[in-house]
């Protein structure tokens, strides 16, 4: 017998509590009133007397609660032979159906292998058919019908997922923990290295638990289309340029010819010389897609081992440039200058700039931008201010900049922020001012380069109230603040566009900047990539849009989501190759390109060696069922005693109520009386 | 019948004095003689004829208007008895034991009902009814008379007297003794937690002025037997002292002492000619005023 936690004994200690209450503390209390002691004595007996130990039985009770908790706590546990198992065992057959084992006859093969260790079961033996992929998908219970076995393993197919030897290991752990008799798992796969998982204490079995490996698959060279670089968004045919990225996996130096095919039609076909075990690249220039979504792809030539990846699929929308409308009073005519230049200087020719008095544009269609400038406006009248409101609260995006003009407002329009004064560097010593903080992490900020070496000589000081805080200077004045507002949101700037207040326009930080901020407005939220990895999750609808339905086709042109999906799903997981259609529950419809994980590509082999030592993670490394299941009958295992000492905490503690409710009842009574009196 | 009205437990749950009084009297006093002696009081007895040095306050001037003769007019009931009832409102009077779960009646709740019940009584038959609640000193006293609303004085000031501190007779009794100038029957009703002697000694001297004493000793049961099955911590009510005591002795010594103590009391109060009677608080309070009644007899 031992502990699990003997430090738990020292609660024993706890035994001292009902002596004292039963030997010392009863001696001192409940003085009794009585109306003269004339005829009492002080007697030295009574005293001793007192002191012997009184209601034994109570006493003995409390003392076996206090004991009894304290061995609970340090949870005894003899050892004593597993539960018979009588040499039975659960034998699990885990099928690889990633996307590797598209390689060939793998999964052909891997079925066969599958049904092989199903025929060597017994009549009787229990079984498991488990598919692998990112996640491990049971396809039967724990069963011995052979019939039903063999059709789950006839059931398999491949998938584009990627494999988790983790998740394996996980599942399998788990499935020891519950079923309390040795498992057996075959494990079929082309045991592909970059399955493992980060950490090898990932892999860890349980002791009752053989592996043995069936391996259907040799380490073969393999061309990949790695990855593809394309935009989002089309603007201008001409100046699109795609990238892509073609690597080979244990591969000779070989020239290979990558096709870009838009729409099922070869657009342009190029070749790269990939060198041995490299990566080469093989860049489009301009991408002619009709107006919408277009379905792109980027090919190489087959002939390797695994060809499904020599494809990789993206998804490209062309859209008109969308409209700015930059707002200026004319008092800043090179802030105007500078804004347009960057927007143009962007590359993708997304936007299209209109300049506008704040008079005009009072009465503009302000719905039909992408997103409204206001430069350093000196008054917005109340009904311009109403529009910009109504404008925002719909859904569009402002940037306000604020300059020497602005600090006649008394606040920053629709924002609502205070604008306290303008800081001036120079007054005290200080020449010019410079950023320190920044949230490099916010969309519009990612590549601005912390705005190093950027001179500022004057901002407006702006006390937030509920927007938030996205850079700051070096005397804490804020210069960059957002808000979001009804659906839009408000972006300020507090200095000017114009190199007077700032030398910004001056920096290579200012097109990145202006071109990330306007991306970031004009995509009325952050938008959800289009092109994406499988089993990675779309998102269908934020919180707030609950009732709209959402919808999805898959590459066959089938709904996925079933009508009560389609009204509560948050989001859903795109598990194969190819091109989804999405409409969100906001509306927005968009086209996204799946494609499988690249790192299934390498079909690289996991050495024998770090087999071996997975196995040995195991109860037994000979992978022998039978001797699995002897080697566990030797075993003595610890076996926990807290249940009985549980029930008996129980039953004592039911014991000493009903003794302590015995004994204590007419002192309870005299309390009474007592109240009573006091009453 | 009459029995179960008036156990104490009973007349503990009667709201107000009076009540409590004319349901222990009432049920016995039917049939109890009239006092031989005439008065003027309301009750019409007999016509005598005048005689010089008669009040002629109580001349019937009707009669002497019809027959040019002087009549007095007499009453019944007017006795010349005055009853003054000490009370004992110390901190021991408290005292309340428990039987079987439940809580008797306090000494001094017992007490107020019996004060109250010979107040009644002698109200009835007319004598003059006083009070003093004492402790340690005379907290209340009301003046012994027979005139209409002597008696609602009286129970009022039963009704209103608060548990005080300790005992001591020497002061109240002194102080009754400069009020009592008529001979007639002083009723002490305490606990008499002191030593016999002393009792005796601070209450004989009533006697001398004429007066008839009765002393009722109300007890506890428990006071007089106590019970214990463990050692306990006692704590006196009136001192405050605590003495821790074991059941032995409470067995034992405590009773040889106790009954010693009641039957000195008894002893000298009978060789004082005091008429003394002990009570314990769960006996009826007929009984009691059986006793008071049978002395009454002597003394009408």
């Amino acid at each position: 017998m031992g502990f699990f936690a003997p430090w738990f004994l020292a609660g024993i200690a706890a035994v001292g509590l009902p002596v004292w209450i039963h030997l010392l503390k009863r001696h001192k209390t409940d003085p009794r009133l009585f109306p003269s002691l004339m005829f009492f004595e002080k007697r030295e007996q009574s005293s001793v007397m007192h002191r012997r130990l009184d209601y034994i039985l109570l006493f003995a009770l409390r003392v076996a609660i206090v004991v009894l908790l304290a061995l609970l706590f340090a949870s005894p546990f003899i050892r004593r032979a597993a539960p018979a198992s009588d040499g039975k065992k659960v034998t699990v057959v885990a099928v690889d159906h990633s996307f590797s084992m598209r390689a060939g006859d793998r999964l052909a093969r891997a079925k066969e292998e599958a049904r092989g260790v199903l025929g060597k079961l017994h009549p009787g033996d229990q079984a498991q058919v488990i598919a692998l992929g990112a996640q491990v998908q049971a396809l039967t219970q724990v069963i011995s019908d052979a019939g039903e076995l063999r059709a789950a393993v006839d059931s398999i197919q491949p998938s584009d997922s990627r494999a988790s030897f983790g998740e394996l290991a996980r599942y399998v752990r788990t499935l020891a923990e519950s079923q309390r008799i040795p498992l057996e798992v075959h494990l079929v796969s082309d045991l592909q290295k970059s399955a493992m998982p980060p950490g090898f204490a990932d892999l860890r079995l349980d002791p009752s638990t053989a592996l043995v490996f069936h391996r259907v698959g040799d380490a073969a060279p393999n061309w990949t289309v790695e990855n593809v670089a394309a935009p989002r968004r089309v603007y201008d045919p001409k100046r699109v340029r795609v990238q892509a990225t073609v690597a080979g996996f244990d591969t000779p130096e070989a020239k290979r010819n990558v096709s870009l095919v838009l729409n099922n039609k070869v657009a342009q076909t190029k070749t790269v010389d990939v060198p041995a075990n490299g990566r080469a690249q093989a860049e489009f220039l301009g991408l002619d897609v009709p107006y919408g979504f277009s379905r792109g792809e980027v090919r190489i030539d087959g002939g390797d081992a695994l060809s499904a990846d020599d494809r990789y699929v993206f998804a490209v929308e062309r859209t008109d440039p969308r409209k700015v409308l930059f707002i200026d009073d004319g008092r800043h005519p090179r802030a105007e200058l500078y804004f347009r230049a960057a927007l143009d200087a962007s590359g993708d020719s997304a936007f299209q700039m209109e300049t506008l008095r704040p008079e005009q544009a009072a009465n503009a269609p302000l719905g039909n931008y992408a997103f409204l400038v206001l430069s350093d406006l000196g008054s917005v009248t109340a009904g311009f201010e109403d529009s910009l409101r109504h404008y925002v609260n719909g859904g569009g995006s402002l940037l306000i900049a604020l300059g020497p003009s602005s600090t006649a407002l008394p606040r920053v329009p629709v924002s609502d922020d205070a604008i306290e004064a303008a800081s001036y560097a120079g007054r005290e010593g200080e020449r010019f001012l410079s950023v320190s903080d920044i949230d490099t992490g916010h969309p519009a900020l990612r590549s601005v380069d912390r705005f190093a070496a950027v001179k500022f000589y004057q901002a407006i000081h702006v006390t937030p109230s509920k927007s938030r805080v996205l850079a700051r200077l070096n005397d804490q004045t804020p210069l960059v603040l957002e808000r979001q507002v009804g659906e839009g949101k408000v972006l300020v700037f507090t200095s000017t566009f114009d190199n007077v207040s700032n030398d910004l326009p001056l920096h290579a930080a200012w097109v990145p900047f202006i071109s990330q901020t306007a991306a970031y407005l004009s995509g009325g939220g952050a938008e959800q990539p289009v092109n994406l990895a499988v089993d990675s999750y779309v998102e269908l609808r934020a919180g707030d849009n609950k009732g709209a339905a959402a919808e999805v086709l898959d590459p066959d042109g089938k709904r996925l989501l079933s009508l009560e999906e389609a009204t509560t799903a948050k989001n859903f997981a795109v598990a194969r190759e190819g091109f989804f259609e999405l409409k969100t529950a906001s509306g927005r419809r968009s086209l996204i390109a799946a494609h499988a994980d690249r790192r299934e590509s390498d079909l690289t082999v996991i050495p024998q060696e770090t087999l071996d030592l997975w196995r040995a993670t195991g109860g037994d490394n000979q992978g022998s069922a039978g001797a699995a299941g002897k080697a566990n009958e030797d075993d003595k295992k610890p076996w926990g005693l807290w249940p009985i000492i549980l029930l008996l905490l129980l039953g004592v503690a039911m014991v000493e109520s009903v003794v302590a409710n015995r004994y204590l009842r007419p002192r309870a009574e005299v309390r009474e009386g007592i109240k009573q009196e006091a009453a | 019948m009459l029995q179960r009205y008036l156990d104490p437990a009973v007349l503990a749950g009667i709201s107000g004095l009076d009540l409590v009084a004319k349901t222990v009297v009432d049920g016995f006093i039917a049939g109890l003689h009239r006092s031989p002696d005439f008065g003027f009081s309301q009750e019409f007895a007999e016509y005598r004829a005048y005689s010089p040095g008669d009040d002629l306050r109580h001349v019937d001037w009707n009669v002497f208007a019809r027959t040019e003769r002087m009549f007095l007019k007499r009453y019944r009931g007017e006795t010349n008895c005055q009853v003054t009832i000490l009370l004992d409102a110390s901190r021991s009077m408290k005292y309340a034991s428990l039987r079987a779960g439940v809580k008797l009646l306090e000494k001094f709740e017992y007490a107020r009902f019996l004060a109250a019940s010979v107040g009644y009584l002698a109200h009835v038959q007319r004598d003059a009814v006083g009070l003093i609640v004492f402790d340690d000193d005379v907290r209340q006293f009301v003046q012994p008379s027979s005139r209409q609303g002597q008696l609602a004085r009286l129970l009022h000031a039963i009704g209103s007297a608060q548990l005080g501190t300790r005992t001591d007779f020497a002061r109240p009794f002194a102080h009754v003794q400069q009020f009592l100038h008529r001979r007639g029957l002083v009723v002490a009703i305490s606990d008499f937690w002191d030593e016999p002697e002393k009792i005796i000694n601070t209450v004989a001297p009533l006697r001398f002025h004429g007066n008839e004493l009765v002393l009722f000793h109300i007890l506890d049961p428990e006071e007089i037997r106590p019970k214990l099955k463990h050692p306990v911590l006692l704590e006196d009510l009136e001192t405050g002292d605590a003495l821790e005591v074991g059941p032995d002795y409470v067995a034992h010594e405590y009773p040889e002492r106790m009954d010693a103590h009641l039957e000195d009391l008894k002893t000298r109060a009978q060789g004082a000619g005091i008429d003394y009677f002990l009570i314990d608080t769960t006996r009826p309070l007929d009984a009691a005023l059986r006793e008071y009644l049978a002395i009454r007899k002597g003394r009408m």
